[in-house]
């Protein structure tokens, strides 16, 4: 009998084994063109792209499309969804092409290269649980940092915030550094990249146009770094602060005629401001985008001279070739220095507090 | 009064007919009750042709519980589903109920850049996005950033990687720095593994030996412009790709000629007004020969006969159970699809309904 009884009782132990639940995990209640040839080969100035030819998804839109509903639910949208989007994130809709995958990446290139995250990123976190409104010098007053509501779901930075898929409303073209794409690498006779990069002339929802990408389109946001006036805060040449505003220095204009220094974009010397400055730079100081780009070697420090290694040289996509500089083209989505600085520590100082370069 | 014979006897009897009652309900349970036909349904009714049997929004355990841009999935065999779960770096493995069993994978750089040292080992991802089990039970991950196919063995342990990803493949393929290939999307079929890379099909046997190359860019017939799907008809003779940047999908015979395609080009205003294909990204073979194409921004997955002909549409945008956003893959089985619905960070089992 006790064999009986020992039986039954493993048998009843056997059926205890703890089985799947038969359940399902769930927890949310809720020619020769190609998309890699530079848009403007074909399709001109960004006003035409806006307008007139095809864009991808960026543009084209007539009273009969269909493209709106690639990012929009006109008659569907959830309550809270931003402009007609669903509550889903822009960054979703952006990165669907915009992660390597349909073109050259935005996010994630730098760490997929070095292992490692990078040291700067404008981290849109478009979510409830940890959406990103601390702007570090976005008060105007203080120099300090504010918070704000951006466009993207839940008031999170978001791609829009900053471009313009459609287009519309774009800053003026500017020579860029990027080789964005494989069609788009410098060659013999000269490359370069000019966009608007689709950048808003009204970023994160400013109320003044801002048609030039320089320090005040910066300072959209981080307006706290503008200011030289009861501030103490790091000089930057902007049309707010400047005593002549109809001669800020932009990404444009930093191109004198006595060639002290060089343009931004595709040049390295742009990134120097000496001292003592020259007629043409006096009365100015350095916008935005002289120290903060793309992390390159710019010059050295005690010689003050542009060896070969500090070049600029673009000559593949997008951190392909091992001596390019600047390596990653990345900026202002990534960096792989701290703050989005082009240089790092004393190097950085001294490419302007020192005697110009012989 | 009965003898120790006899009751050893009774006994015997007695533990094998509890043993057969016992493997009888094992069965049961974990077969029969395990297929997803036995799982109630969550919708309880289709929306636009579409029934969602279950979600998943990840293992629900361990130190990421949730998915992060799922892209690709793929059935093996036991109906274990493969997951890519691209931005954690790792391949999740469902079996037909939606139950987490088990992953595979982890982040490892291949080819850093100079000065950055390799962190790479043996079965270590980079971004893998397309995914595709062999007839053998092995797993083939497309690692992006890393330039390489990734093979494992159905319990996800390594095996072997190819191609070289510091090496020049063929005539040449989009690696980084022009070695390797910068592989979206693979199909195994047989003997051969189909992989997609920026411009061109490659096709590799399972171990590895390149076997063809075609394509390149351009808007031609069968120039490809960042195609992100591949898929193989069941007997290997018709390899169907999604030509993504193209906004088409086109069928090439086995040694890449062009037997036709679906959607075309952005061309001008009107050819954009009535596309028939927006984004395509995966693509997967269905039992009745036809093809489901994957629109992420058409937000529906497209069936489309095997000659090339739009059959139906399934789907809408949305967030809830059995809606898309910016879904990426499909694989089916035993008449169900399994959707990559990366813009939700989730997986679905569907029904589709005509």
């Amino acid at each position: 009998m006790r064999h009986i009884l020992s039986v039954i009782l493993i048998a009843a132990a056997m059926l205890c084994i703890p089985a799947p639940a038969h359940a399902y995990y769930t927890e949310d209640p809720s020619g020769e063109a190609t998309s890699e040839t530079p848009c403007e080969t074909c399709h001109g100035t960004s006003a035409a792209l806006a307008e007139a030819e095809p864009y991808g998804p960026h543009a084209n839109y007539t009273t009969t499309t269909n493209k709106c509903s690639a990012c929009h639910s006109v008659h569907k949208a959830p309550a809270g969804g931003i402009v007609l989007l669903p509550a889903a994130t822009v960054l979703a809709t952006c990165e669907t092409c915009h992660d390597g995958t349909g073109g050259v990446g935005v996010y994630g290139v730098i760490e997929a290269r070095t292992g490692v995250a990078p040291a700067a990123r404008h981290t849109m976190l478009d979510t409830v649980v940890d959406p990103v409104t601390s702007i570090p010098g976005g008060d105007g007053t203080s120099g300090g940092s504010r918070t704000a509501t951006f466009s993207g779901t839940f008031g999170g930075l978001t791609c829009t915030d900053c471009h313009s898929p459609h287009g519309a409303n774009t800053v003026a073209v500017f020579t860029g550094d990027r080789a964005r794409s494989l069609s788009s690498v410098p060659n013999a006779t000269g490359n370069e990249i000019v966009s608007d990069r689709l950048l808003r002339q009204k970023p994160t929802g400013g109320l003044v146009s801002i048609d030039v990408y320089g320090s005040d389109w910066c300072g959209s946001c981080h307006a706290g770094r503008l200011s030289k006036t009861t501030l103490h805060n790091h000089p930057v040449d902007s049309e707010i602060t400047q005593p002549d505003p109809a001669s800020p220095y932009t990404y444009e204009n930093i191109v004198y005629p006595d060639n002290t220094m060089g343009p931004l974009g595709y040049n390295n010397n742009g990134y120097v401001m000496p001292d003592p400055r020259t007629s043409n730079q006096s009365g100015h100081d350095p916008i935005c985008q002289q120290c903060h780009e793309d992390a390159r070697s710019v010059g050295d420090v005690t010689e003050q001279t542009i060896d070969a290694s500090e070049v600029f040289s673009i000559t593949d996509v997008d951190g392909w070739a091992e001596g390019d500089n600047p390596r990653y083209q990345v900026f202002p989505h990534e960096s792989d220095n701290p703050s989005f600085l082009v240089e790092t520590d004393d190097d950085l100082c001294l490419n302007c507090h020192t005697q110009p370069r012989g | 009064m009965t003898t120790p014979g006899i009751r050893t006897r009774a006994f015997t009897a007695l533990a094998v007919l509890l043993t057969v009652v016992l493997v009888g309900l094992v069965v049961y349970l974990y077969w029969y009750l395990g297929r997803p036909e036995a799982l109630p349904d969550i919708s309880g009714e289709s929306v636009a042709g579409v029934q969602c049997v279950w979600e998943s929004y990840g293992p629900g355990e361990g130190e990421l519980p949730r998915f992060s841009g799922p892209m690709g999935v793929a059935v093996g065999a036991g109906d274990r589903i493969y997951v890519t779960d691209s931005e954690n770096n790792r391949v999740c493995v469902f079996n037909a109920q939606g139950r987490f069993q088990f992953e595979f994978g982890g982040f490892g750089v291949a080819k850093p850049s100079a000065g950055n040292p390799s962190t790479y080992d043996p079965g270590e991802l980079n971004y893998p996005v397309g995914i595709d089990v062999g007839d053998d039970g092995d797993v083939y991950v497309a690692s992006f950033y890393n330039d390489s196919i990734e093979v494992y063995a159905a319990d996800g342990t390594p095996l072997r990687r190819f191609p070289d990803p510091d090496t020049i493949v063929g005539r040449g393929g989009s690696g980084f720095g022009g070695r390797g290939i910068a592989v979206t999307d693979v199909a195994v079929r047989g003997d051969r593994v189909y992989a997609t890379d920026t411009y061109q099909v490659l096709v590799f046997s399972t171990d590895g030996e390149l076997l063809d190359q075609w394509g390149k860019p351009g808007a031609g017939p069968g120039d490809l412009d960042h195609p992100n799907g591949i898929a193989v008809s069941e007997d290997g003779r018709t390899v169907y790709v999604a030509d993504t940047n193209h906004a088409r999908v086109t069928a090439f015979s086995a040694d890449g000629e062009v037997l036709w395609q679906v959607g075309s080009p952005p061309q001008g205003m009107s050819a954009e007004s009535d596309a028939e294909l927006q984004l395509p990204r995966g693509v997967e073979v269905m039992p009745d020969g036809s093809i489901l194409v994957v629109d992420a921004f058409g937000f529906d997955l497209v069936r489309v006969s095997s000659a090339g002909e739009v059959l139906a549409r399934y789907g809408e945008r949305g967030v809830e159970s059995g809606q898309w956003n910016f879904a990426n893959d499909a694989a089916a089985f035993r008449g169900f699809v399994v959707v990559a619905d990366k813009g939700n960070e989730r997986i679905q089992l569907v029904r589709l309904i005509d």
